[in-house]
């Protein structure tokens, strides 16, 4: 997927990094226990017309997970701003989960997930000297 | 957190800018077949394509036989255009004030103005000319970008993306 991210998410708590210029910074909540363990979360881009205009939003999407940890029948349940739901879709149509073992039962219930998009003010120090 | 480029000093200048529209100078009369000024013509084509250097040679040559004043005023506004594109930003703005003592309704003029303040660093100057190209053109895009860009410039943001996995209290309702 053309401007995102791949982030290895299993096990990991809460972090926030700033990978690099111009890649978001990355809040990763972890579910529940019993729920499936994310392998890959790829991270979707900020829609460059949102950041433009300063629009922040929030999408749900729902899906399921197979035994193999693909993803399938990916949908909005809920969003503020359409403009990020094909970002989160995609996000999650990418994004795999740990396979599930032999002896345990492939859960019917969807899996869902969040998108919160934030933007975070950066000070003025922090930015390259303009090349005038 | 690592240093971040903001986004405006990687936005092509070519795209925030504002050409007049030369190119209608072919339909000004019917009885003419192509443009009536080429080199106004061919200099908004080239500076269209991003290529400043020749643009403003041509919108010169242009410029020097503009018939009326409309020419005019779409020569000086185009080469403001060229020259902020070739980022002799003082030069661009001689030829944005000239269009604006002739037209202070021209917000082409103001939103390639608004630009060259914002890439001399003068936010103030670039705030008024936006809000004046906003007063005559609201919708327009190439105003819409340097807003952005301006805002880039003073109240920078990165984009804070969370993912949380926890079940929402809808998502029990539902199920």
């Amino acid at each position: 997927m053309r401007n995102s991210h791949l982030l290895v998410a299993a096990g990991i708590m809460v972090f926030s990094v700033a990978l690099a210029q111009e890649e978001p910074i990355v809040e990763y909540v972890p579910g529940d226990e019993g729920e499936r363990k994310p392998l890959q979360t790829v991270i979707p881009a900020y829609p460059e017309k949102a950041r433009r205009a300063r629009v922040e939003g929030e999408v749900e999407v729902c899906f399921k997970v197979n035994r193999a940890g693909k993803t399938s029948r990916v949908s909005v349940r809920r969003s503020t701003n359409r403009a990020f739901e094909k970002p989160a879709r995609d996000a999650v149509r990418a994004s795999t989960y740990l396979p599930l073992p032999k002896d345990e039962e492939l859960s019917g219930i969807k899996t869902c997930r969040t998108f919160r998009f934030h933007l975070a003010p950066v000070s003025i120090d922090q930015i390259e000297a303009m090349p005038l | 957190m690592n240093k971040v480029t903001t986004q405006w000093l990687k936005c092509p200048v070519v795209a925030c800018l504002c050409l007049a529209a030369a190119i209608a100078q072919g339909q000004e009369s019917k009885t003419v077949l192509g443009p009536t000024n080429p080199d106004l013509y061919y200099g908004a084509e080239a500076l269209l394509a991003g290529d400043g250097e020749e643009g403003v040679r041509l919108t010169l040559l242009g410029l020097k036989r503009a018939a009326n004043s409309r020419d005019r005023i779409t020569g000086m506004s185009n080469l403001c255009a060229g020259y902020i594109m070739l980022e002799q930003y003082e030069i661009g703005l001689s030829y944005c004030d000239k269009v604006l003592a002739k037209n202070e309704q021209h917000w082409r003029a103001y939103s390639n103005r608004a630009l060259a303040y914002l890439k001399l660093g003068r936010f103030e100057e670039t705030e008024a000319d936006l809000q004046r190209a906003e007063s005559i053109a609201p919708n327009a895009r190439t105003v819409k970008v340097v807003r952005s860009m301006l805002l880039d410039a003073t109240n920078p943001v990165a984009p804070l993306i969370v993912i949380d996995d926890r079940r929402q209290a809808a998502d029990y309702d539902e199920e």
